[in-house]
């Protein structure tokens, strides 16, 4: 484990990036590491702008903020936009082309495709489980950091029901990326 | 221990519960509804009380009245509804009646926006109410698990000391999640480094000395005790009285009994890189700090003195710390610079006070080093749009 790896996931509110961002927070301290996850948002409870910032450290965390995040999960274009620049060259972003159409070509980091909402469509014939196949595919891009099944654990803590549909989605979303 | 991923909201719950709080009344507002949820839960698994009152000046004039009944009492806001406390406040200080207050800061003035930080409150915390005559005590953590330890630090302080301390957070600390260790029984509670006060109940006949005592029990009503608690001024029996020697008696044990017993409190900061003299000290409070700690860290990498001041105890204010002339700069979530006018004042005459702030989101850390590197070399601070004034 790095000294310090800064996750940053930001889109529309309703979407569950704060869910999001809490399973791999909860991951970590499973995992024994130290964590922060900021969270900001507008006064909607749906629909609105929300960002959560999260940093995982084996020592204790001063800046709790992701200035140069080393995965960033954007699922609306506004939030690619705004935070695409952070992203260092060894960095990765993690985006939904159901919501992020257009990506960055001169951007140095790496884009990594996950259409989320589409597999959640095509696997299960709603959007809601788009979540934890993003979940599945950070769980495969963040190997050798978190343990892939202590990360599907903490999903199943946090989400409180379809747990058998929530694994699976996870599996979709983690083939996708292997 | 148990060790969770949780909010500062649920950390100041869990922390109120240890100090033996088990009476909550407040109405919800973000960024502290969910502490008003997370203690509405607990409470009644504890045996307590969780009210939901009209509004913020009723809720705390509800929780006065269950800390005259002998409850620990606790009321939790932001700005918007620590403002409505204003009258309330009054009566918790003057009737001298321990609580525990939370301010969640977010960005204002007014209703500002919910879900980003702002420090807007530092004056409003020492000037709570009207009429002067009193000292206030502020606690100001930095993350959820420090939130959890100056809440258990505030209700001990607000036993002995018989009044009302705020603890003044921001929408990252409340709202944010973060890894959090809570206490199971006494030892584990020690080993942390959390203290608690049992609540006393004055036995009467008469109501509080003309002194700056301190660990005097507070009135409870019906047990027998001189005290009115009303919110006029008290005479040593607990009878109002409107005559001008027994309010100065009474004023003095308002202002003194905190003034002459800092020495409970004034251990609350936070030095780095403070030893050698630097040339600049970095002065924050609340979340900001931790950005100025990571700073701070990296510009002594790079070879600047540069040092890190945070205070954790607000009010009364720290002047000790301002002995030194040297250059200041205050780090600050709002724009008009609030904390940077007391180091002003605290600070040597002819030492230079700068101010950095920003209001919604963090300082980063490049325009700490931008800032650090230009004081070091007597350049004008700029920024984007803006033109700072000197202080």
């Amino acid at each position: 484990m790095k000294d310090r790896l800064e996750i940053v996931a930001s889109g529309f509110g309703g979407q569950g990036v704060v869910r999001l961002g809490q399973v791999l927070g909860e991951a970590a301290v499973k995992e024994g590491l130290r964590v922060t996850m900021l969270k900001s948002h507008g006064t909607e409870m749906r629909g609105g702008y929300v960002r959560a910032q999260v940093v995982l450290s084996p020592k204790t965390i001063d800046s709790p903020m992701c200035e140069n995040p080393d995965f960033f999960i954007a699922l609306s274009s506004a939030a690619y936009n705004r935070f695409k620049d952070t992203v260092p060259e060894d960095g990765v972003i993690l985006f939904d082309p159901a919501f992020v159409e257009e990506i960055d070509e001169k951007l140095a980091c790496a884009h990594r495709e996950l259409p989320a909402k589409q597999l959640a469509m095509d696997n299960f014939g709603r959007p809601i489980f788009s979540n934890s196949i993003a979940l599945g595919a950070m769980a495969k891009l963040l190997e050798g950091e978190l343990d892939k099944e202590i990360i599907l654990e903490s999903l199943l803590d946090i989400i409180p029901k379809f747990h058998d549909k929530n694994r699976e989605a996870f599996q979709v979303g983690y083939d996708y990326m292997s | 221990m148990k060790r969770f991923l949780e909010t500062g909201n649920f950390a100041i719950t869990e922390g109120a519960i240890l100090a033996g709080c088990r009476f909550f009344c407040g109405y919800p507002i973000t960024p502290a509804t969910e502490l008003a949820e997370a203690m509405s839960k607990r409470l009644p698994q504890e045996g307590g009380v969780y009210l939901q009152a009209e509004d913020e000046c009723g809720a705390m004039h509800v929780c006065i009245g269950a800390s005259l009944g002998g409850m620990k009492a606790m009321t939790a806001t932001s700005g918007p509804g620590y403002i409505l406390y204003a009258d309330p406040f009054g009566w918790a200080l003057g009737c001298e009646m321990p609580l525990v207050v939370v301010n969640s800061g977010r960005v204002g003035p007014v209703s500002g926006i919910t879900g980003a930080p702002g420090q807007g409150e530092f004056y409003l915390t020492r000037y709570p109410t009207q009429g002067g005559n009193f000292e206030c005590i502020t606690l100001a953590p930095n993350s959820a698990q420090e939130a959890m330890a100056m809440v258990v630090e505030a209700f001990y302080l607000a036993e002995r000391f018989r009044m009302p301390i705020t603890v003044l957070g921001d929408q990252l600390i409340t709202d944010g999640f973060e890894d959090i260790t809570v206490p199971e029984n006494e030892d584990e509670m020690k080993e942390m480094g959390f203290r608690t006060w049992p609540r006393g109940s004055c036995a009467g006949p008469n109501f509080y000395p003309f002194s700056d005592d301190l660990d005097i029990p507070p009135v409870q009503m019906g047990s027998g005790a001189g005290g009115l608690c009303s919110d006029w001024t008290p005479t040593e029996e607990g009878y109002d009285i409107e005559e001008v020697e027994a309010h100065h008696k009474h004023a003095y044990r308002l202002i003194y009994k905190v003034r002459n017993h800092r020495d409970l409190f004034n251990h609350l900061y936070e030095k780095k890189y403070m030893d050698d003299d630097p040339d600049l000290v970095v002065v924050s409070y609340g979340t900001p700090s931790r950005v100025v700690n990571t700073a701070v860290d990296k510009a002594r990498s790079l070879g600047m003195k540069v040092g890190a001041l945070r205070l954790i105890n607000l009010w009364p204010f720290p002047d000790e710390h301002f002995s030194r002339k040297t250059k200041y700069l205050s780090v600050e979530l709002n724009w008009d610079g609030e904390l940077v006018r007391e180091v002003q004042r605290a600070a040597p005459k002819d030492s230079e006070v700068h101010f950095l702030g920003t209001c919604g989101d963090l300082p980063t850390i490049p325009d700490l080093l931008e800032t650090f590197e230009k004081l070091l070399k007597n350049q004008p601070l700029e920024r984007k749009g803006w033109v700072l004034e000197a202080w």
